[in-house]
């Protein structure tokens, strides 16, 4: 695994790690301090004792001792805090850095990488920087503080175990990266046997429903039976193997300690070697392992968290990488309450060709316009453009000025897409989007307009649209749609296979809605291949594969 | 027995099934015991060793302690190794025993059992908690038995040194065992109870944003929905840091108590040496000293083990929710075990004074006081989303328990077995589940001995043979959960799935609701089409229009009544 120990990027991004990691720097100096003196005081009791001193001489080393003990639960505690506050303000730094990123990438960037994938970063991804932040990286730090100051201290006090240290230290991360490297393999095929186990485990699940149907849920149970047992047989071969890493990491550590011990011994009985100095030197030496080991075996834990830190890294450097958004002031038609849209060869390419055919139209004020067409032929990637959602070539302009590819201001339009995209609040909130009072006269009027007057608008919605039917949903959100016309004065009325979800007689009024807005002078736009909407049409725009026809 | 009650019964059960019982599983906590006494003992024969030695004993005295240490060292790591792999295996073992006791569990209540929305979702979150499950015995119980066993073993070998230093270290121990399971859960368990629904309101609110991020540019507003997140992100986060106060007391209890048992050995032990009646030498003063340090180093494993019970007891209740041991009674269990006898000249379907409630739901939700069904007849089944139609088909396949009369060819259908009722009645759900497998697998579960000339035939019938022979034939895959597969690819799969089992009844779902519009048509007339031979009794649910050549009959369902119908 090609984890680095600590990415800069994380500096970049969260201003809180550089806190974190400044304070967890002075707190293990503190640590260091704290463990140098214990183990000096445990010494100084000790030989104390044997040379003959009484509990009343060697009492204040002890209290000492027990105030350093103190300060030591201290400086733990504090280290738990100050990780547990580090890992959520830099979650919370990250999560919303990545919000903006979103933005900036905007709605073609969230299609292609799937928004749930990325909400799920945002929720349980983050969360994996928990164990990065408590338990990795405060020991990273203490590996590059305690370490080398107990080593120090052990090569002034006896050069000789300092040398035992210094041989088997660096064994550990040697013997982790040559063991990982020689288990590569044949974890890389665990995980695609772990992860063929579990997913195979949703989709039993998942189609539990259908296995029944087919009457073959008992079978299922059997395999499922087997395979468990195939997945247990092969990851223990694997582990036997990976365990190894952490063998070699314990043996180490723990005959380093050995080497020493014997080492002191032996130079104690012959008299090179005063009790003292052997016995402070014994309590160091595990001391300048411990932060080592730590960091090793918390390491699966922290390269989780780095993994999820690093989707992270990718859309906030996405989103640099962005040339800047320059204002588009001269080209803002919120004035406008009325004109022509008019688009001229257009054709949308996201850098791989042209998505379709190019289309040229004129839309009018007052009029109901249907744009029709087969799927594939490019009647959503039209939207897309008129919306400045997607890069196109051609002209798109309203009332003879250009439509610029990302305006901010979109006064002019309102627009529904084909999913109803409604947002947790009420029917109202959601109605009034975007307005920053909420008209209730006009929220009613909208829904009537949009053939759902039976709908209550201080019905809660709850997330994904739930509460409501998905006719209704879709009724909702052409009200949304219509209050902003109404609302702003929007000219255009753009609305992508509005009747999708309903029934005929709903259909029927809703298109004697949209003709009242019509009539007021707004251009209505809709995509739909229905014939009772075409019917109604002022003007159609007929979309195929190879030629456009507008009529 | 009440809910809570039962929820309580379900979790003990699921818990008693995540944690082995078996010679693997003592093994492990064997080893591990082991592998910690070897870094206590370790500790203390360097200690004694190196005492020992000041005194300048003939070298002969040290051998034993010489050869200790290194054992010791040797053996921490082996033990520490096989300990590793012996619970590995007991817990996959188990895991083992887990799903097939989720699956079984699931079985019955599947798919009405499981709640109506946002099914995918509950389901991977139950994959995951039943994966948490096998932290019971390797992160909860091994550490908390070793350190138990370790504990025991050294205040014991203390008090063989000096009783009052093991006095000492006892009351350390359990202070211990107590600040670090009993008050960090305390602390833990209420901060976490106000975290939860925080946590939960920010993936709402960030779901909320990304999934409308389109329509809130549009609609200029996403300014406001970015300003929900951040209040959601700083109300949990809030929360974070008020816990982030709770969460070291265990870990900082853990080091206090473990410097006091050092000093307190220090002064039980000084007055005792050399005197006459102690018997405390100096090499017995050091091992008594740091006995301490070396046990408190593996009952700090204790405090990690207690906040893992608490995951894996959540994750416990989480599934004794989804999936509790009882059948809620709207939904069918076991069926009759009567033999199918089908009487030639009742109707194949007939129900009567018909009523069915979803569970969790106050009141039925579709009422029919009659319908009789004719074998051969092809029905629309018509209405509203959300009026009922689901239900009916749900009824018919005995997914849901129902009041009343359902008699299937003449006999009551809760005579009969489930599974002989689903070898009549076969339904095309609305969102066909297609397995991540093959178009063969996909196909060869409806009937296993089926060649690949009839499998190619049935494709043809559903209009895919030309599609599936463009992708490579039967081995294309379908992609997880279908994703490679178009809404009306998929269900002229399961059309296809529902030819080959040849039920004698199919009910289609709305078969077009997932269909892009313009295809609509066309697929519902080519579904029929393939129905149309052998004399097969069809019902078709839709909201969508049929055109009326294609069905025989229609059957409104509106606000959860059918009503009563007429043949055309």
């Amino acid at each position: 695994m090609n984890v680095r120990p600590l990415d800069p990027r994380l500096l970049r991004y969260a201003v809180s790690a550089r806190w974190f990691l400044a304070t967890g720097a002075v707190l293990g100096v503190a640590t260091t301090a704290s463990i140098l003196a214990f183990a000096w005081l445990i010494t100084k009791c000790i030989t104390g004792a044997i040379e003959g001193q009484s509990l009343g001489d060697l009492l204040p080393f002890i209290g000492m001792l027990a105030a350093v003990a103190l300060l030591r639960a201290l400086l733990v505690y504090a280290q738990d805090l100050v990780a547990a506050r580090g890992a959520a303000r830099v979650k919370s730094e990250l999560r919303l850095g990545v919000l903006d990123a979103v933005r900036r990438l905007g709605p073609a960037f969230l299609a292609e990488k799937n928004s749930a994938r990325v909400a799920t970063l945002l929720g349980r991804g983050m969360d994996a920087l928990d164990d990065y932040f408590s338990k990795y990286l405060p020991q990273l730090i203490l590996t590059v503080i305690v370490t080398p100051i107990v080593v120090l201290v052990v090569l002034l006090s006896d050069w000789l175990s300092a040398v035992f240290i210094l041989v088997t230290l660096p064994l550990i991360p040697i013997f982790m990266i040559l063991i990982g490297w020689a288990t590569q393999a044949v974890q890389r095929r665990q995980w695609t046997v772990l992860g063929d186990l579990s997913s195979g485990f949703v989709d039993t699940l998942g189609g539990l429903a259908t296995l029944k149907i087919f009457g073959r849920e008992s079978r299922q149970v059997k395999r499922m039976r087997s395979i468990t047992t195939f997945y247990r047989i092969e990851t223990m071969r694997v582990l036997r193997v990976s365990f190894l890493s952490s063998f070699a990491l314990e043996l180490a550590a723990s005959l380093s300690v050995a080497l020493v011990a014997v080492s002191i011994g032996l130079r104690l009985v012959d008299g090179s070697l005063g009790l003292t100095v052997g016995l402070f030197v014994l309590l160091l030496a595990p001391e300048a392992f411990l932060p080592l080991r730590q960091v090793g075996a918390n390491f699966h834990a922290a390269a989780e968290g780095v993994a999820a830190a690093e989707d992270a890294f990718t859309i906030l450097d996405d989103a640099r990488s962005l040339p800047a958004v320059e204002s588009q002031t001269a080209t803002d038609a919120r004035g406008v309450s009325a004109g022509v849209l008019s688009v001229d060869h257009v054709t949308v390419d996201y850098g791989a060709g042209a998505v379709a055919a190019p289309v040229t139209a004129e839309f009018r004020p007052h009029e109901l316009t249907v744009i029709a067409g087969p799927s594939g032929t490019g009647k959503s990637s039209l939207l897309a453009a008129i919306l400045g959602f997607a890069p196109f070539s051609g002209s798109v302009r309203f009332a003879n000025r250009p439509v610029p590819c990302s305006a901010d201001e979109r006064g002019w339009l309102a627009w529904t897409g084909q999913r109803p995209s409604l947002s947790v609040g009420t029917v109202s909130e959601n109605v009034a989007l975007g307005s920053d009072a909420v008209d209730h006269g006009l929220v009613r009027r909208a829904l009537d307009l949009a053939a759902a007057p039976e709908i209550d608008p201080d019905l809660a919605v709850g997330v994904a649209g739930a509460g409501l039917s998905g006719g209704q949903a879709q009724r909702v959100a052409l009200a949304r749609a219509i209050y902003r016309t109404l609302d702003r004065r929007s000219a255009v009325l753009l609305l992508d296979e509005p009747t999708s979800a309903l029934d005929h007689g709903t259909e029927a009024r809703l298109l004697d809605g949209l003709r009242i807005v019509a009539e007021s002078g707004v251009a209505v736009i809709v995509v739909s291949h229905r014939q009772a909407v075409i019917n109604r049409a002022d003007a159609l725009v007929s979309l195929s594969s190879r030629t456009v026809v507008a009529a | 027995m009440s809910a809570d009650q039962s929820v309580r019964r379900d979790v003990r059960s699921i818990l008693r099934t995540a944690l082995p019982v078996t010679p693997g599983g003592a093994l492990g906590v064997l080893f591990g015991i082991f592998a910690a006494l070897c870094t206590v003992a370790l500790l203390a024969t360097s200690a004694y060793l190196i005492t020992r030695a000041a005194e300048q004993p003939p070298i002969l005295y040290l051998s034993m302690a010489v050869v200790g240490v290194r054992a010791f060292a040797l053996g921490r790591a082996f033990f520490r190794y096989l300990e590793r792999l012996a619970s590995h295996d007991a817990a996959f073992r188990q895991l083992e025993s887990v799903r097939v006791d989720l699956l079984r569990r699931l079985i019955p209540l599947a798919p009405d059992g499981l709640g109506r929305s946002r099914r995918g979702s509950l389901l991977s979150s139950l994959v995951s908690d039943v994966d948490e499950l096998q932290n019971l015995p390797l992160r909860v119980v091994q550490p908390l038995m070793t350190s138990l066993g370790v504990a025991a073993i050294a205040v014991w070998v203390v008090a063989l040194l000096s009783p009052t230093a093991a006095v000492g270290l006892a009351i350390a121990l359990v202070a211990a065992f107590l600040g670090g399971t009993v008050i960090a859960a305390r602390l833990a368990a209420s901060a976490e109870r106000a975290i939860a629904p925080r946590r939960a309101a920010l993936l709402d609110a960030v779901l909320d944003y990304l999934s409308n991020l389109d329509v809130l540019i549009a609609y200029g507003a996403e300014k406001a929905g970015r300003r929900r997140v951040e209040a959601a992100d700083i109300a949990l986060t809030r929360a974070l840091t008020a816990r982030s106060a709770g969460v070291g007391i265990a870990a900082g209890a853990l080091s206090l108590f473990s410097g006091l048992a050092v000093a307190w050995s220090l002064v039980a032990g000084i007055p005792a040496l050399g005197t006459g009646d102690g018997h405390l030498t100096g090499p017995g003063l050091a091992v008594i000293v740091l006995i301490p340090l070396a046990v408190f180093e593996i009952v700090a494993s204790v405090p990690l083990a207690a906040s893992a019970w608490r995951q894996v007891r959540s994750s416990a209740e989480r599934i004794a929710r989804v999936a509790p041991a009882d059948v809620p009674r709207e939904l069918p269990i076991g069926g009759g075990t009567a033999a199918i006898l089908p009487v030639t000249a009742a109707p194949v379907l007939q129900l009567s004074q018909v009523a069915a409630t979803w569970p969790g739901a106050s009141e039925p939700s579709l009422i029919i006081e009659n319908l009789r069904v004719d074998a051969g007849e092809r029905i629309l089944i018509e209405g509203m989303s959300g009026a009922g139609k689901t239900t009916l088909a749900h009824i018919l396949v005995r997914f849901l328990e129902f009041d009343g009369e359902y008699l299937l060819a003449g006999q009551n259908v809760r005579d009969l077995p489930l599974d002989q009722v689903r070898r009549v009645v076969g339904l095309c759900e609305q969102v066909p589940y297609l397995f991540d497998e093959s178009i063969r697998q996909n196909l060869l579960f409806a009937r296993d001995t089926a060649t690949d000339v009839e499998l190619t035939a049935v494709l043809d019938r559903v209009g895919l043979g030309e599609w599936v022979r463009e992708r490579g034939g039967l081995d294309a895959r379908v992609g997880e959960r279908g994703a490679l597969v178009s809404g009306g690819q998929a269900q002229r799969i399961a059309l296809a799935r529902a030819l080959l089992r040849d039920f004698p009844v199919i009910v289609l779902d709305e078969p077009t609701a997932n269909v892009e519009t313009d295809l609509a048509g066309r697929l519902m007339a080519d579904l029929l089409d393939a129905t149309s031979e052998d004399g097969r009794t069809v019902l078709v649910i839709s909201h969508a229009d049929i055109a009326d050549a294609l069905v025989d009959r229609r059957i409104r369902i509106s606000d959860g009544v059918l009503e009563n119908s007429a043949a055309l």
